[in-house]
């Protein structure tokens, strides 16, 4: 019985090779440096290599035996490949969403309930962020404290929260947008998924080791970085895992897309959802190895004592935030641009029009891919760094917003004429992105004027920006997205009453908590302390009110979704009357999606346009069969 | 490395206690583990930008006099020959995957051992350098760049060894066949080498020569 | 297209952003003036929140008067009309937003330049940050403090030096902020400015950079004396620099 379950790929052997992992880890260390003739244990605030070591071994171990390597292993020792009986496809009770499981469906699943997980848990950091400063003074958290809640609160939020959710959102339709039976590397998108839990892990671990969480923020800028005790190692350790899975899902959409396309997808048939992580996976494919590289030379730096960023020993300190903002630049857009995608499917759908000037919105995404790479210095104006790089810098900076322009006219286009349906809580956070993240773009500008960035850099001005777009930007534009898709994902509706209450609470607990944060930014208030001078006090209480409000409506969102999805009311195939492929197929969708693939014929958004189609599916003669496969679906578990 | 699912829809018609995926509809020319290779490609070169672009910084940026720094020296003449031991390997990997081409299962597995051979040689001399260049990491910028460098493209030839020692295995139990869908097994991998090997002239040019 | 008022959305556009600029110029967002880069760093916010209320206007007004105008009626199921571009507009809303942002961008280039033109008569202070506290050497008078004392309309050329980490000097009155980092002075690293303050009075010096424990409170008095003379009582009080300062790690590159 046991020694099934340990040979088994599960749970158990997940556990058992978790300890194998960390303990040849332990091993090794130990063991080499008492060859060495070294202390066995060095435990110098930065070292600690028989901990390191085993973090990054144990969970390895855990991947192996939770079984993503089960297949790979077969086949590279020659071994005959079994055929697949897709056993680990598709989920028919809730236990097979905490398997290995190879089907987009169940992944992408997986994807947003672990992504919201963390999202949950980092918006549980920001409340105690806003509790310490809802005054002057320290009262909750010490200094040391509150510098590793805002590091792991931001760290949380981008790697394991913002970044991973739309790769789980597009997974979930992007295949079946594209009349794909699955994606292109199936067991390659099931390791990447698998490493999102490894890499919030660790995040989350570091706060139980010697030295607390790490609290360089989560720009991890060295030397602070170099020198922190050991938690930063978890930072540097958690960043690998969430890249590589990024970097895995990445490739995955980009050969999913250019391959896998149903016969008549032309690229200028793609929605624009497709589109848009196909710029976002470029992106993420030429730019996250950037954050990878960095945080190893800051690894080496803290346990091997290399000297990337030693100035003392001819190391340069301003190269980190070269390398470092030539990948986290392009990441805010890599949090952005999959959203543009969801705004467009909403907004199309639930106002009745074809996009505006779609040709154009798709070359703005490749636009702003372009630009986004040339762009990086903007976060270095008062760094030090070479000073005839920031003009260049500046006017580059100043042009993504043309780019990004088009995107916002376009929708607004789009509701020229149009039918608009608010009752829709997607439609509404899809409105309401375009005004918030409108002023978040229009502070973006402002910053990216040199003389204004000299006086608000580092001040709470750009942490208004931050959660602008991040909130106001990328969150919102989630929220659309998991309102639109729900029904399809479950296969129930959501209630929409609950959804307006969140959705009203989120705009006005977001407006209330972040604009104030300019005005104060502006007057002098620096970002990243936990004490302030008290002529903020006030500003900073009402801020602080604010954000509990946000953070309570939030639970509301949980509610809804979790009764909805177990007690709501059954969803048709498309109760958006949407003309995307995903929508033409049962909700939740078959198994395997299609019984046959279906044949694109037109544009994915003719609303309005006599007699258009965008697909044709394989079932079409007989349409009053019903899908045959439904239980098989998340439908199931309720 | 993927084809299991791909291949899976081939052999769903006898099968009986289920159904099997549609095939996909192929809507380009390449095929997608040659895509995703070529792509993975991209990805390390970016990985290589980012340690090159610390390299520039540290040389360029952050150092005043020459370069390498006064005491240090780096054994050209070694490397140079290991260079051409590594060049050399990609045309015996060129010359495996030809076979398999023209169904000459023989000189896969010989081009195959060569190439396993050669690779192994380069990371033997690679190491006895390291051990006898009289610096460590831990010595200087200098010293953590070079080993920053040079070691990250150790451990992709270590990379592309596994992904060969794995083709060798498969290649000596016949599991290769003539026909491109046949072989993907080594050419992937190949491809895969070919990068290892074009990155190793750029970092030796980089680290060695200029 | 019929029945839509174009004219008077416009003019509602022009209205709102009226209405928005002048209740955003009103509050003097950045607080205290007191360099002679503070006025014209504002005056370029000025300009920058009138274009964007501009923009922000256009943006609410399409957005009010389309979901006013198109709302759908309750159990409507209709399409709406498929428009599916209209290329003159889209240059239009390509090449307006690009004529913005030169705009901006070429002022800030003429602002950064004003503010970093340098003075013959500048006071140059060396400003070392470490954790976590500031000190300040004064070459020209061989001395040193632990407060950063400057006269009133007389140039101060800082040059930054950290001990240990990053730290960022930042005097929100005067408007300017640079990084302090390990290893400069050095080839490549180009942490000095120049600031001219205008007004006499006491400010606080606030670290921005994130540099560990003490950052929120790691914070120095900045006098800006109303006379030389009265700078120079103050330096003649206060202790010459060591001779022999053992040289910080930080600037001895090996
Ligand atoms: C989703 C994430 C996201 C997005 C989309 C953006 C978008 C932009 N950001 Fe932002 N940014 C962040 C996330 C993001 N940013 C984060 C997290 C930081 C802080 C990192 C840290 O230090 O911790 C940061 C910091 C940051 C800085 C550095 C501040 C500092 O530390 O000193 C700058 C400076 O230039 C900047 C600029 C911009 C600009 C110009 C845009 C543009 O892309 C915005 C373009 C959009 C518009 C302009 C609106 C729509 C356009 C129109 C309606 C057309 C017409 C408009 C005009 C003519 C103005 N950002
Ligand atoms: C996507 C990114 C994202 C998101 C969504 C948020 C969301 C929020 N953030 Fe965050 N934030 C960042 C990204 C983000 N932030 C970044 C990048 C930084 C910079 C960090 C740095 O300087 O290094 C930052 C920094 C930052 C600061 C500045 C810290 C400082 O500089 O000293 C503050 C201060 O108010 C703050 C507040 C908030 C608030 C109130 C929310 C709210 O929107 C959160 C809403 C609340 C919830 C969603 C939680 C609801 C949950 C509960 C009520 C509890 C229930 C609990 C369980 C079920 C476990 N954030
Ligand atoms: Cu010094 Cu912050
Ligand atoms: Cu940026």
């Amino acid at each position: 019985m046991i020694q099934a379950a340990l040979v088994r790929p599960g749970w158990w052997r997940a556990l058992a090779y978790f300890l194998i992992g960390s303990g040849f880890g332990f091993a090794l260390v130990i063991g080499l440096r008492a060859i060495a003739g070294l202390d066995l244990f060095q435990t110098e605030q930065t070292g600690y290599p028989h901990i390191v070591v085993p973090a990054i071994t144990g969970p390895l171990g855990f991947l192996v035996g939770i079984g993503c390597f089960d297949y790979w292993f077969r086949w590279a020792s020659g071994a005959p490949t079994i055929p697949d009986d897709h056993a680990d496809h598709g989920a028919r009770t809730w236990r097979d969403y905490f398997k290995v499981n190879t089907d987009h469906k169940v992944i992408g699943v997986q994807y947003v309930c672990t992504t919201f997980f963390f999202f949950f848990v980092g918006g549980f950091m920001a409340m105690l962020i806003r509790a310490e400063l809802a005054q002057p003074g320290t009262q909750i958290v010490d200094p040391g404290v509150y510098n590793g809640l805002f590091s792991t609160h931001a760290a949380l939020m981008i790697f394991v929260f913002v970044i991973p959710v739309f790769a789980g959102l597009a997974n979930y339709v992007l295949p079946l947008m594209i009349g794909a039976p699955d994606m292109a590397f199936p067991r390659l998108n099931a390791l990447s998924f698998w490493m999102l839990p490894v890499a919030g892990a660790l995040f989350l671990a570091s706060y139980f080791v010697p030295g607390g969480a790490f609290d360089a923020g989560w720009t991890g800028y060295a030397p602070l970085s170099t020198g922190a005790p050991l938690g930063q190692s978890f930072f540097n350790l958690g960043v690998q895992f969430a890249g590589a899975s990024s970097v895995a899902t990445a490739l995955n959409f980009l050969v999913t897309i250019i391959t896998m396309r149903a016969p008549g997808m032309t690229l200028w048939r793609m929605p624009l959802l497709v589109w848009a992580n196909l710029s976002t996976s470029l992106l993420v494919v030429a730019a996250t190895p950037f954050i990878a590289g960095v945080q190893f030379m800051v690894l080496f730096d803290r346990v091997l004592n290399t000297n990337f960023f030693e100035s003392a020993f001819g190391g340069d300190v301003i190269s980190y935030q070269h390398i470092f903002w030539f990948y986290s630049h392009p990441a805010v857009y890599i949090m952005m641009l999959p959203g543009f995608g969801i705004v467009s499917e909403v907004i199309s759908t639930h106002a009745r029009k074809p996009i505006f000037g779609y040709r154009l919105m798709a070359l703005a995404l490749i636009g702003i891919v372009i630009l986004s790479y040339t762009v990086w210095a903007h976060h270095m104006f008062v760094a030090g760094m070479f000073s005839w790089l920031r003009v260049p810098m500046m006017i580059t900076t100043l042009l993504i917003a043309v780019p990004t322009g088009i995107k916002i006219f376009s929708w607004l286009g789009t509701l020229f004429e149009a039918k608009i349906h608010l009752k829709s809580t997607a439609m509404l956070f899809a409105l309401a992105f375009i005004v918030t993240f409108t002023i978040g773009g229009i502070s973006g500008v402002m910053l990216g004027m040199i003389p204004i960035d000299i006086h608000v850099s580092d001040t709470y001005f750009v942490v208004a920006h931050i959660h602008f777009v991040l909130f106001g930007g990328s969150v919102f534009t989630i929220f659309a997205g998991v309102y639109h898709w729900f029904p399809k994902m479950t296969g129930r509706m959501y209630d929409e009453r609950l959804g307006r209450v969140h959705f009203w609470g989120t705009l006005i607990g977001t407006w209330g908590t972040f604009v104030p944060m300019h005005w104060i930014g502006m007057e002098g208030m620096p970002r990243r302390v936990a004490d302030y001078a008290s002529e903020f006090g006030a500003w900073n209480l009402e801020i602080s009110i604010a954000a509990f409000i946000l953070g309570a409506v939030q639970l509301v969102f949980l509610y809804n979704m979790i009764v909805s999805w177990r007690y709501g009311p059954k969803a048709g195939p498309n109760p958006w009357r949407a003309k995307t492929i995903e929508w033409q197929v049962s909700s939740p969708p078959p198994i395997f999606n299609f019984d046959e693939i279906p044949r694109v014929v037109g544009g994915p958004y003719e609303y309005g346009v006599p007699g258009a189609r965008h697909a044709i599916m394989a079932g079409e003669k007989a349409e009053v069969k019903p899908p045959e496969r439904t239980e098989a679906g998340i439908g199931a578990a309720s | 490395m993927e084809s299991a699912s791909v291949a899976a829809g081939a052999h769903t018609a006898d099968d009986h206690d289920h159904h099997g995926p549609p095939e996909a509809h192929q809507s380009s020319r390449i095929d997608r583990q040659t895509l995703g290779i070529l792509l993975f490609i991209i990805t390390e070169a970016m990985l290589f930008g980012a340690f090159f672009a610390s390299y520039f910084f540290l040389r360029v940026v952050a150092n005043e006099g020459s370069w390498p720094p006064e005491p240090f020296e780096l054994p050209v003449a070694v490397a140079f020959v290991n260079t051409l031991i590594l060049v050399s390997s990609s045309f015996t990997m060129h010359w495996a995957l030809e076979s398999i081409r023209a169904g000459n299962k023989r000189g896969l597995q010989m081009g195959l051992v060569t190439t396993l051979l050669l690779g192994g040689t380069f990371l033997f001399i690679q190491l006895n350098e390291y051990i006898h260049v009289g610096f460590s990491a831990r010595d200087d910028a200098f010293g953590s760049i070079f080993y920053g460098l040079t070691g990250l493209h150790g451990a992709h030839v270590f990379v592309g060894l596994t992904l060969l020692a794995i083709a060798t295995t498969r290649a000596f139990r016949g599991h290769f066949g003539s026909d491109a869908k046949d072989h993907l097994g080594v050419e992937v991998p190949g491809i895969y080498w070919h990068f290892v090997d074009v990155m190793w002239i750029i970092v030796f040019t980089t680290v060695y020569i200029l | 297209m019929q029945g839509v008022p174009y004219l008077r959305l416009l003019g509602l556009v022009v209205a709102l952003t009226v209405v928005t600029s002048v209740i955003m110029l009103i509050p003097d967002w950045n607080g205290e003036q007191a360099s002679t880069a503070a006025p014209k760093i504002d005056q370029l916010l000025d300009v920058a929140i009138i274009l964007s209320s501009f923009v922000f206007s256009v943006v609410m007004v399409m957005l009010g008067y389309s979901i006013h105008r198109w709302r759908a009626r309750p159990g409507d199921e209709s399409d709406g009309a498929p428009l599916h571009g209209n290329t003159r507009l889209e240059i239009a809303w390509t090449a307006i937003p690009t004529a913005i942002v030169l705009i901006l961008a070429a002022y800030s280039w003429i602002v950064l330049d004003d503010m970093e033109a340098t003075a013959s008569n500048a006071m140059p202070v060396e400003v070392t940050g470490q954790q976590y506290a500031w000190s300040f050497e004064y070459p020209d008078e061989n001395i040193q403090a632990d407060e950063l004392h400057v006269v009133k309309d007389r140039q101060v050329a800082v040059e930054m030096r950290a001990l240990d980490v990053l730290h960022s000097f930042w005097v929100p009155e005067w408007r300017v902020k640079r990084d302090a980092v390990p290893g400069a002075p050095g080839s490549g690293i180009d942490d000095d400015f120049v600031v001219t303050p205008d007004r006499a009075g006491t400010f606080t010096l606030v670290c921005t950079e994130l540099c560990g424990l003490g950052h929120a409170t790691m914070r120095a008095p900045v006098v800006v004396h109303e006379t030389q003379a009265e700078f120079d009582r103050w330096a003649a009080e206060q202790e010459p620099i060591p001779p022999e300062q053992p040289q910080p790690a930080a600037a001895s590159s090996a």
